[in-house]
């Protein structure tokens, strides 16, 4: 069982807090995500593990020590803008940061092979980085922080753009290191595309955690939430006036009901009957956009505006 | 060459304080490090480090070979490689082929000129090295117009007169000069004699004078073949000097601008990185230089040219062993410069500005090199390490360094190169580490 502990990191920029007082942990054997809008300090925290950021204060520690070299070199690192040597081949290039990492030279071609040809690409292995498609580039990328099975697996923002398909790939490849007893912890900005993804969640905004957890845990916690849809009725104005209840969005008609304490579901329902023809009811669990909504404003009160850039692609 | 034992000596020193201090560069940390790679030697068993030839820590020998392997199979460098040749190609080869036929000076006699008066021209030939050929003229208009047409070379007229087609300077060295001077000093005295009434005999004994063979306490300066040795052993440096260090220049700045950087520093520190790329660069520079000196040792044996004699072995390797000394200082300032570089585009601003003392110390040491006479300026920029690389070799190559001087300057060099290495890594990591803030001086002296 190993352990990424960040004790109280903070960096600042000038006048700007990146990192402010920021802790948290990553254990081994499940898929963490590192989560919070842009400029939430994640990519700051996560050089803050290689040692590419200097820290005003705070320790990274892994199994309880700080972090050392040696350590590093069993982790592996996804950058959030890709490092690759464009002129340089694919397998020579994995094989270099294999042999970085501390692979002897044929173990370093075995796993550059290896991952090459479970990320489909291993027709590219002599093709130069920059002839490849832009896809096949980020499959490359992932291969070299995988190439030397790291104990620590650390990926900023590997998912953004990719397609659905690309996704569900990179959520594979996390899951399996993950469930080989590795820790593995990546980032993204889109609180949704992610809940799938991971088991549990960091989340963090203004350099500071704001919730973590299980995923499970965080879903079912707090207000429920119902889906309900009545014919006829694309604005929702059937659930106007009803006490207890705010609607959170409204997909077509399909209307997202935020439940108070005590508003219980079968009054809801019955004000939907009395309205029309019910197509859709379900009790749904909480998403970790409104997680992170529900957090931010309970701990800073007044700050109801939140302008939460999850979800939105750029 | 007795001389040239304390300089191979110096050398050879040289070498072993810059693995010394490429060794503490790399960080030599107590802890057992997993990677061993040997760049050129494999590694050995544990217990046997005597053995290793190039014992470097495993990870800066992998950078180095990355950047060995990439640059050398590079377009760059083979178009490079064939300039280099090109080059070392013509200096041996031409004056070879020139060399065996000696030039021909044609003198057009134009009215009277007694017999010994035109033995004496053609005995002004061999001591300048040329043929002297007499073309009779009819008149002195028929000789002007053959030298107008380059028909002669020079021509003797009425015996009073010597006409040439271009004013010929009194600094003027050439061959085509010394024998208008020559001529003019042996028909002007072959006057006088005629004049001060002696016996045909007297005037014979006189006109055949010889000047007496001059020696010299000192040895004698360089020859023709060996100033050009020097010259082209400085327009190679000047190259390679400019190539190779716009790669580490351009090679940090594409490392960092691609993040590349941060995946690499993430697995090793900034030093050993920074001296794998230094050392790997630097090695592409010396098998070009090693390559251009095998063609040119070989084009020599072919031609039988007499570049290797005199001081020319020692005028090339007092210029490959500043080649690396040069490479080595060069490289940090440009790597360093690199790294505080964000966008490729400003790498050519950076490169002017580095080059310029390049420049300076190219031109001041060629000046030298052709005229062969070592300016004050020389003598002193051979013992600044921006300058040394040029202006050292060519003080070699004049005979004008003792083998201490050389060394002198080569240890200022390698002091110099070592605290230039400790400056550059800080930089590095400090601009690395602080992507989108520049650095001030402060910051860095502070560190």
């Amino acid at each position: 069982m190993s352990r990424l502990e960040l004790d109280g990191l903070t960096r600042r920029y000038g006048p700007v807090t990146a990192l402010d007082q920021l802790s948290f942990s990553v254990t081994s054997g499940q898929v963490t995500g590192f989560l919070g809008p842009n400029g939430a300090g994640k990519t700051t925290a996560m050089r803050a593990v290689f040692g590419l950021t200097a820290l005003d204060a705070g320790t990274v520690r892994w199994n309880d020590r700080p972090v050392t070299l040696a350590d590093r070199r069993r982790f592996g690192y996804l950058p959030e803008e890709r490092g690759l040597y464009p002129g340089m081949l694919v397998a020579e290039q994995l094989e270099y940061l294999g042999r970085l990492h501390g692979l002897s030279p044929a173990a370093a071609t075995t796993a550059a092979t290896g991952w090459l040809e479970r990320l489909g690409i291993a027709d590219r292995a002599t093709s130069k980085v920059e002839s490849l498609s832009l896809g096949n580039q980020q499959r490359v990328q992932l291969a070299s922080a995988l190439v030397h099975n790291p104990d620590l697996l650390v990926l900023d923002e590997p998912l953004s753009g990719l397609d659905p398909e690309g996704i569900d790939a990179v959520g594979e490849v996390l899951a399996s290191h993950a469930r080989a007893g590795k820790c593995v912890l990546f980032s993204s900005h889109q609180l949704d595309l992610v809940e799938d993804l991971c088991e549990s969640v960091v989340i963090i905004d203004r350099g500071r955690v704001v919730t973590s957890g299980t995923v499970e845990d965080l879903a079912t916690r707090g207000l429920p939430r119902l889906v309900v849809r009545v014919a006829g009725d694309r604005d929702g104005a059937w659930a106007r006036g009803l006490a207890g209840v705010r609607v959170s969005e409204n997909d077509g008609g399909a209307l997202r009901l935020v439940l108070s304490g005590p508003t219980d579901p079968q009054s809801v329902l019955r004000t939907a009957f009395a309205a029309g023809l019910v197509t859709e009811f379900a009790v749904q669990r909480r998403r970790l956009s409104e997680v992170f909504r529900e957090a931010v404003t309970h701990r800073a009160g007044q700050r109801q505006d939140v302008t939460l850039r999850a979800g939105v692609h750029q | 060459m007795s001389g040239i034992v304390p300089i191979v000596i110096a050398i050879g020193a040289i070498f072993f304080v810059i693995y010394r201090l490429r060794r503490q560069a790399g960080g030599s940390g107590a802890r057992p490090r997993p990677v061993r790679g040997g760049l050129l030697v494999p590694p050995p068993g544990a217990g046997q480090p005597a053995l290793r030839l190039l014992p470097l820590p495993g990870d800066t020998g992998l950078v180095a070979a990355r950047e060995f392997r990439v640059r050398a199979r590079g377009r760059v460098f083979r178009v490079g490689t064939l300039l280099v040749l090109l080059i070392v190609s013509g200096a041996i080869v031409i004056p070879a082929l020139l060399g065996h036929k000696p030039t021909v000076e044609r003198v057009g006699v134009a009215g009277a000129l007694s017999a010994p008066v035109r033995a004496a021209l053609v005995a002004d030939g061999p001591g300048i090295g040329v043929t002297v050929t007499l073309v009779p003229e009819p008149s002195g208009q028929a000789a002007t117009a053959d030298l107008r047409a380059g028909r002669i070379d020079l021509a003797v007229v009425d015996g009073s007169r010597v006409v040439t087609d271009k004013p010929t300077a009194a600094s003027d060295t050439s061959q085509g000069a010394q024998l208008t001077r020559a001529v003019s000093r042996t028909v002007g005295t072959a006057e006088a004699l005629q004049a001060a009434r002696l016996t045909p005999a007297q005037a014979a004994a006189i006109a055949g004078a010889r000047p007496l063979p001059l020696s010299s306490l000192q040895p004698g300066g360089p020859g023709t073949t060996q100033r050009n040795t020097s010259y082209v052993g400085l327009l190679l440096l000047f190259f390679m000097l400019t190539q190779y260090n716009a790669w580490t220049l351009t090679g940090v700045l594409e490392e960092k601008s691609s993040r590349i950087a941060e995946v690499l520093l993430a697995a090793l520190p900034p030093a050993r990185l920074l001296a794998g790329k230094v050392l790997g660069i630097g090695l592409t520079a010396f098998l070009q230089a090693g390559l251009a000196v095998a063609v040119a040792v070989s084009e020599v044996r072919a031609t039988h040219s007499d570049v290797l004699n005199g001081l020319t072995p020692l005028t090339v390797a007092a210029t490959l062993s500043w080649l690396i000394l040069g490479y080595a200082f060069y490289a940090w300032v440009y790597a360093a410069a690199g790294s505080t570089a964000d966008r490729q585009e400003q790498a050519q601003s950076l490169l002017i500005p580095l080059g310029l003392p390049v420049i300076f110390g190219f031109f001041v040491a060629s000046t030298a090199a052709i005229s062969g006479n070592a300016s004050a300026l020389v003598h002193v920029l051979a013992y600044l390490p921006p300058t040394a690389p040029f202006a050292m070799p060519v003080l070699v190559s004049l005979g004008a360094a003792a083998w201490w001087q050389f060394a002198l300057s080569a240890a200022i060099s390698v002091v110099c190169t070592a605290g230039l290495a400790r400056l550059a890594t800080a930089v590095y990591s400090a601009s690395i580490l602080r992507t989108g803030s520049r650095v001030s001086l402060r910051e860095l002296m502070s560190r």
